[in-house]
């Protein structure tokens, strides 16, 4: 896997993305949607070190939505009053069309900018910052443990599925057969899963998980004064471009 | 039998008090404040979006309902976990990953499956079920924000998912577990609720954009003149209650399944009596559990 070229803490990059998302519905113009998409999502997905990921992942996951927002906005809008094909019981009209366009630039946007941030991003440096700036422990281990456990997961299912299968599990387009397979696969996946946590449980019990005591953690503070204050500035200009936006512009 | 238990507990009390660290000390009644400044801040945030937005078209120019939609139920939802968080046990906390990871692998073999539904709440319930509603809260919270960071539109559904949590997990203290054919029950009910939270932020974030099934319902609706709203409820209306009924029943399948053991040993399971009967050998979905009046508490420290 080739190394990112790192510009900024993971915190700082995130909380960039999600202020951005904020300012995208907070504008809600397909304009600005538009050109924060190839102004800000775009060249950094570009730099990130990750292009050919990131285009995929958002390829997959915004593709489908977009055609769905056509498809349905663009001939089903009973609000629309300007209709330019009329095919019986659906209409295409320019409302529609418009709303489909808005709709569509903003969830563009909502995912460019989260999928930059998280597919450039080293999770263990973010678990590291968040151990070094104190948030809570048990929610730093429940985001590592459920990351780490993901993959593993869907692998062993994987390994099930293949187990009882070789052991007579036919799958057919019955319903029923589905619901039985899933059940079947779901069945040992969790006995297997819980006897593990239940160790574990036992494990961070002995090392003094529930303890007051501020955590230690064996990586370097990537963090500096600097982002942590720029994180702050920009948090406070975003909150206070909102409040101008919806109650000073219109008075 | 019940002196045994006793010996037990006391044996674990004795530990707790000499040979780890004192417990995390949150005073209670700020998390009180936390939990219901969120479940507020949420159910605000619906009734905002349902009784005052119908009127307008979702998310013209200039509207909000967009922005307070991701705030309202994603803000609510942290506070929700912030005000639960500490006062989970190691055990609880511990599964909370795996319900994660088990909702997260689940709606993928559900796709891979070809399954017209999501199960995408697999975990959420299951941990709801063994570690009770504040578990199964915060696992509904943090799947979708976890869940978020690989596809962003499951974040402003984490409202959606809390009420799931807490829904299965009172379903369970209830008793509606102890018999198989409670459970789709509960389901069915969780469903309508939970079709009803997500019905805003389909229509307010993503103009009710989904799957293709969700979307063919959306248009026969719009196709009959539904404002956006009305739509996308009722959409949700018939895919979550039917979604939730399947995974109630598969949660129920499982549980039953798993060795006693395993199942007793976590204390909200014991203490609420969650889970009554003895597996039969086999259990099938056609086959309806035998009851059995004897509680399991003790056994435990039989073998």
């Amino acid at each position: 896997m080739r190394v990112r070229r790192r510009i900024f803490n993971p915190l700082t990059e995130l909380t960039l993305a999600a202020l951005f998302v904020v300012l995208v519905l907070v504008i809600n113009n397909w304009r600005f949607s538009l050109a924060v998409l190839l102004l800000v999502v775009f060249p950094a997905a570009v730099t990130s070190g990750r292009a050919g990921r990131i285009a995929v992942v958002f390829g997959v996951l915004v593709g489908p939505m977009l055609l769905f927002l056509l498809l349905l906005h663009g001939l089903f809008f009973p609000e629309g009053a300007t209709v330019l094909l009329d095919l019986g019981i659906a209409a295409v009209t320019a409302e529609g069309l418009l709303f489909a366009l808005s709709m569509g630039t903003r969830i563009a946007a909502f995912a460019g900018l989260l999928l930059t941030a998280v597919l450039s991003m080293d999770v263990s440096e973010l678990l590291a910052t968040l151990t070094h700036r104190r948030w809570n422990r048990k929610l730093v281990f429940v985001l590592g443990a459920a990351l780490g456990l993901a993959p593993l997961v869907s692998e062993r299912a994987t390994e099930i599925m293949k187990a009882q299968r070789a052991r007579g599990l036919v799958v057919t387009r019955n319903p029923l057969s589905k619901l039985r397979a899933l059940v079947m696969v779901g069945r040992p996946l969790i006995a297997g899963l819980l006897i593990d946590a239940g160790d574990r449980s036992r494990t961070l019990e002995a090392r003094g998980f529930a303890g007051t005591v501020p955590r230690t953690s064996y990586r370097a503070d990537t963090d500096t004064t600097v982002q942590r204050t720029v994180r702050w500035v920009m948090l406070a200009a975003v909150v206070v471009f909102s409040i101008w936006w919806y109650i000073g512009r219109a008075g | 039998m019940r002196s045994h238990v006793e010996a037990l507990m006391y044996v674990r009390t004795a530990v707790n008090s000499s040979l780890t660290l004192p417990p995390e000390t949150a005073a209670p009644s700020s998390r009180r404040v936390l939990l219901i400044a969120g479940a507020l801040i949420i159910a605000a945030t619906y009734l905002y979006l349902v009784l005052v937005q119908p009127t307008e078209i979702a998310g013209g120019p200039g509207s909000p309902a967009g922005l307070i939609t991701l705030l309202g139920f994603l803000g609510g939802g942290a506070l929700l976990v912030a005000g639960i968080l500490p006062g989970l046990t190691t055990q609880a906390v511990v599964l909370m990953p795996l319900g994660i990871a088990l909702n997260i692998s689940f709606g993928q073999l559900a796709g891979s499956l070809g399954l017209p539904i999501y199960v995408d709440a697999v975990g959420t319930v299951l941990v709801a079920v063994l570690a009770g509603p504040a578990a199964g809260a915060a696992t509904g919270v943090l799947s979708n924000a976890i869940w978020g960071l690989f596809n962003p539109f499951a974040l402003p559904f984490a409202a959606g998912a809390a009420t799931i949590g807490v829904l299965a997990g009172i379903a369970a203290r209830w008793g509606m577990f102890r018999r198989i054919y409670l459970a789709p029950i509960a389901g069915l009910l969780t469903g309508v609720v939970g079709g009803l939270l997500a019905a805003p932020v389909a229509a307010f974030m993503f103009g009710a954009a989904g799957t293709v099934g969700t979307n063919a319902i959306v248009a026969a609706f719009r196709a009959m003149g539904d404002t956006l709203i009305v739509a996308a409820t009722k959409q949700g209306l018939t895919s979550d209650t039917i979604d939730k009924l399947i995974v109630f029943t598969v949660v129920a399948l499982i549980v039953y399944a798993l060795p006693r053991r395993t199942r007793n040993a976590f204390a909200f399971v014991r203490r609420h009596r969650v889970l009554l009967g003895q597996p039969s050998p086999k259990p099938t979905a056609g086959e309806p559990l035998r009851p059995e009046r004897i509680p399991d508490e003790g056994r435990a420290g039989e073998k």
